[in-house]
């Protein structure tokens, strides 16, 4: 290995024309060759920029920024560095060039006159390495976003770069497509001894550097090895980032009384249990079995779907099955959980229940089948929410969309409006066309409080000029603005850093308590779901595999895995100390999962 | 409710039509639309329409999916043909209400002109169907080569052609998606009047611009990334080549041209007295 880093920052200081604060300030930062480097900070914290200064995309404005002794600001060099650093991006729909897998990958080396033979050599080489070779002819768009995210990489690989840079590329996927790049990227790492830079909102992903580098406000505030940086604690939480879930049990048991190091992975932090346990004579254990809550008995606002099947692009040769026979009942007060990967027909679930998508006998043109001899009646599906009948041409939808409310995911894409006022007051006027001016300035008012922010300072203020956060809290504004009784929200926390997640969560337990009966939440990540839901239901292939409480549904732990979905890490903890002779009845919070250990250790809850 | 758009829907089916050259097909279209309006009497448009049929047979494109493509222009084939009946004059009146004049030559030539619409769009759409949008760019990018002589940016035009296919289906989606969220507060977009309609599009339209244009910056970004610097010292994976199929398709075409020729000569003289009655007068 060479001593001389592979990239090289000296004092670098960066600002964004029309900004006055500084995207960096004076940022020094090495790697070596062969080094898997993770960088971890809030959003603006300056990592992307950080990225883009190395490939040249930006220019410092002071300091230098030296990639394989090349000199980064220099014009000349601009090809010739982005041939050293690979870069792939956050959102793989944007970095496609063409609508063949491998016309897309054959854009890199066309563009630097590499001979056509070594071209298809290349494609070869690179969609092996991110096991893509199977689809080389295959269309993008048709492609899950994992899939996607790993033909960019080889996109990028085919360039053959020493550098692979990731800026927040697994921010948009689902945990299995996450799974799918992190897995390539580790490979690369491993066996060509590719440089990895990987910057990320995920602190289980940045865990699985050499090195991690923390970001706060446009300098590096800390540099270690994942282990150090993880147990400096609340300091992290000062940069507005989250500890690891992992990280946060150990020091709970840590206060316990416990002696446990600080570990990374689950099979580590049970073995570190089972550890102290045997040193202090305990050789098995159970905790109480939690009070198992009953589903709630429901009221005026539950939900009742059955039979419902549902196929895109009928009659098409890309005809799919998106729902097949789908029949769940949600009581009115749940925080409910929706579970599924992309394409497992969660989304096109949860779009029938405000009617966007109308059940086939709602439609305009609908007449009953009659019921052929030797034939079973046809099952038509059926879906009440409340008072509203959505099988019924006549129903309400209008007024069943007021009150069935529904965020979509990254929301903050459909602000229009001149002011923020505006677009929230959009949902209301809709609604109800004679509502008196002053009510809707009330109503409007009222939803920009709830969710958090200030009306007088913002309301007159472009939607675009405010901040992500505060972009995404608008758009929840003008949905909640027409006081739905059943919120639905499809991915609320995506693409959020981990403290603007939390924020979020906290948000929706807020609206849960004092405005909406029901809030129902899609969501892929499964600590998510553990922590919030009172009740999940998991989608898989159109169909539900599984509704019950979370701590119920997620002891299914190998059905879970084999349908390519995750379990909390409470989960994962648990049923390695299974092993080991402890059982763990914990309701998958951290919190929960933490005491329940920390019981049969002191003895208090030893059954 | 935007999911119909056929065009630059690529159907993927192996097939003789499939396998040719793009600048054959290109070439072929071309041939195949002078051919149309060359045709001067049914006799030499039933050519074509052989023609027309044999390359949907060759494809292996359900006839249906290839007919939804001319639901696009069905307002303009009646404007059109209305058009037709009521300004073409000829000998034979059938029919008169006021200055309104209804002549046997004006039904005639409204079918005819019909026809030849309805044989061009089916022919485009045997052509995007069966290639791949970068196989299209890259044939028009090299048909158009000869013009990098007057420093024509073929290159780039081609690029532009590639990207803009390449977007379509997901900038679809996204409107979809924006339509979907809108109609969820509320919005509608089935009812009222024009002016109502047109403004209610605008909740759908900014967004979509907004998106538009982070994605084309995202792009750029991604594009410099992996060392895009124009079409300087660029090679090409792909080449293309004229094969055997070509030539048969060629020939194909060759026929179509004596046949259009002949029967626009020959044509009064097989069944003159049918041939009478749909003759078009000039």
């Amino acid at each position: 290995m060479e001593d001389k880093p592979i990239v090289e920052c000296t004092g670098v200081k960066f600002s964004y024309p029309g900004r006055q604060e500084a995207a960096l300030n004076g940022v020094d930062f090495c790697v070596r060759r062969g080094e898997f480097v993770s960088i971890i900070g809030h959003n603006g914290s300056g990592k992307s920029t950080l990225a883009r200064l190395i490939n040249g995309l930006l220019v410092a404005d002071s300091g230098t920024v030296n990639v394989m002794g090349l000199d980064v600001s220099d014009d000349k060099n601009a090809v010739e560095v982005r041939r050293h650093v690979g870069m792939v991006f956050q959102n793989p729909d944007n970095q496609m060039v063409a609508s063949i897998v491998e016309d897309d990958v054959a854009f890199g080396p066309e563009n630097l006159g590499v001979e056509r033979e070594e071209i298809g050599r290349r494609i070869d080489w690179a969609l092996n390495a991110v096991g893509m070779e199977k689809y080389r002819l295959s269309t993008p768009t048709r492609l899950s976003g994992g899939q996607k995210q790993r033909i960019a990489v080889a996109g990028v690989l085919a360039i053959k770069p020493d550098i692979l840079i990731l800026d927040e590329s697994t921010a948009m996927l689902d945990p299995k497509g996450r799974r799918e790049v992190i897995d390539v990227v580790r490979r690369l790492n491993r066996e060509e001894g590719m440089t990895i830079i990987l910057i990320t909102h995920f602190m289980e992903e940045a865990l699985l550097a050499d090195r991690t580098i923390v970001m706060n406000r446009g300098e590096i505030a800390l540099s270690g090895a994942p282990e150090e940086i993880f147990e400096s604690g609340d300091a992290l939480e000062t940069f507005n980032l989250s500890l690891p879930r992992i990280s946060v049990i150990c020091r709970n048991l840590r206060a316990a009384g416990m002696d446990i190091k600080d570990v990374l992975r689950p099979e580590e932090l049970a073995e570190e249990i089972i550890k102290n346990m045997n040193n202090r004579g305990i050789y098995a254990g159970q905790s109480p079995s939690f009070a198992a809550k009953e589903g709630l008995a429901g009221g005026e606002w539950d939900i009742d779907i059955k039979d419902l099947s549902f196929v895109y692009s009928k009659k098409s040769p890309f005809a799919t099955k998106a729902l097949d026979g789908v029949t769940l009942h949600i009581s009115e007060g749940e925080f409910f959980g929706i579970i599924g990967h992309t394409g497992s027909g969660k989304s096109t679930l949860v779009q029938h229940l405000n009617a966007l998508i109308k059940l086939p006998q709602a439609q305009k043109h609908f007449h009953k089948k009659k019921a052929k001899k030797g034939r079973p009646a046809p099952i038509y599906p059926s879906i009440k929410i409340g008072k509203y009948d959505l099988a019924d041409k006549k129903c309400d939808f209008k007024s069943l969309r007021a009150d069935v409310g529904m965020v979509f995911q990254y929301p903050e894409y459909q602000l229009f409006a001149e002011t923020v006022f505006d677009d929230v007051a959009f949902g209301l006027k809709n609604f109800n066309k004679k509502l008196p001016p002053e009510e809707i300035e009330r109503a409007v008012k009222d939803s920009l409080e709830v969710v958090g922010l200030d009306y007088a300072e913002l309301k007159d203020k472009s939607p675009f000029d405010l901040s992500g956060g505060q972009k995404r809290r608008v758009a929840i504004a003008g949905v909640i603005v027409t006081r739905p009784d059943i919120l639905i929200l499809d991915e609320p926390a995506a693409g959020l850093d981990p403290k603007g997640k939390r924020e979020i969560m906290e948000l929706l337990h807020k609206l849960h308590r004092e405005w909406c009966k029901t809030v129902i939440i899609v969501s892929h990540d499964m600590d998510e779901i553990a922590d919030n839901c009172t009740m999940a239901a998991v989608i898989s292939e159109g169909k539900v595999f599984a509704c019950d409480i979370p701590a119920k549904l997620f002891s299914r732990e190998s059905e879970l895995l084999a349908l390519g979905l995750d379990v909390p890490l409470t989960e994962k903890i648990s049923s390695c100390l299974k092993k080991g002779g402890f059982i763990v009845n914990s309701d998958c919070t951290v919190s929960d999962f933490s005491d329940k250990v920390a019981g049969i250790y002191t003895g208090v809850g030893n059954a | 409710m935007l999911n119909d758009v056929t065009f630059g829907q690529f159907y993927p089916v192996d097939s003789f039509v499939h396998k040719l050259d793009p600048r054959c097909k290109l070439l072929l279209l071309i041939t195949y639309i002078v051919m149309i309006f060359v045709a001067d009497n049914f006799y030499s448009l039933a050519a074509c329409a052989l023609v027309l049929i044999i390359a949907i047979a060759f494809s292996r494109v359900p006839v249906g999916r290839v007919l939804r493509s001319v639901k696009g222009i069905i307002f303009i084939l009646i404007l059109t043909s209305v058009l037709q009946l009521f300004f073409h004059s000829g000998d034979h009146l059938l029919w008169q209400w006021g200055i309104i004049k209804i002549y046997r030559e004006g039904i005639i030539f409204a079918i005819f002109l019909v026809l030849r619409l309805f044989f061009l769009v089916m022919a485009s759409s045997v052509l995007t169907l069966t290639t791949t949008p970068v196989a299209l760019t890259d044939g028009i990018e090299s048909l158009l080569k000869p013009l990098k002589f007057i420093r024509f940016p073929v290159h780039e035009l081609a690029l532009i052609m590639s990207i803009a296919l390449r977007f379509i289906p997901t900038l679809i989606d996204e409107t979809n998606r924006i339509i979907a969220a809108q109609k969820a507060r509320g919005a509608d977009f089935e009812s009222g009047n024009i002016f109502k309609r047109i403004k209610a599009i605008v909740p759908i339209l900014i967004p979509l611009l907004i998106s538009a244009f982070r994605r084309a910056e995202e792009l750029g970004d991604a594009m410099d990334a992996r060392c895009y610097a124009g079409s300087k010292n660029r090679t090409k994976f792909k080449k293309l080549h004229f094969g055997l199929r070509d030539l048969a398709a060629a020939f194909l075409y060759g026929a179509l041209i004596a046949g259009v020729i002949l029967l626009n000569i020959y044509a009064s003289q097989i069944f003159p007295q049918i041939y009478e009655i749909i003759r078009l007068s000039r």
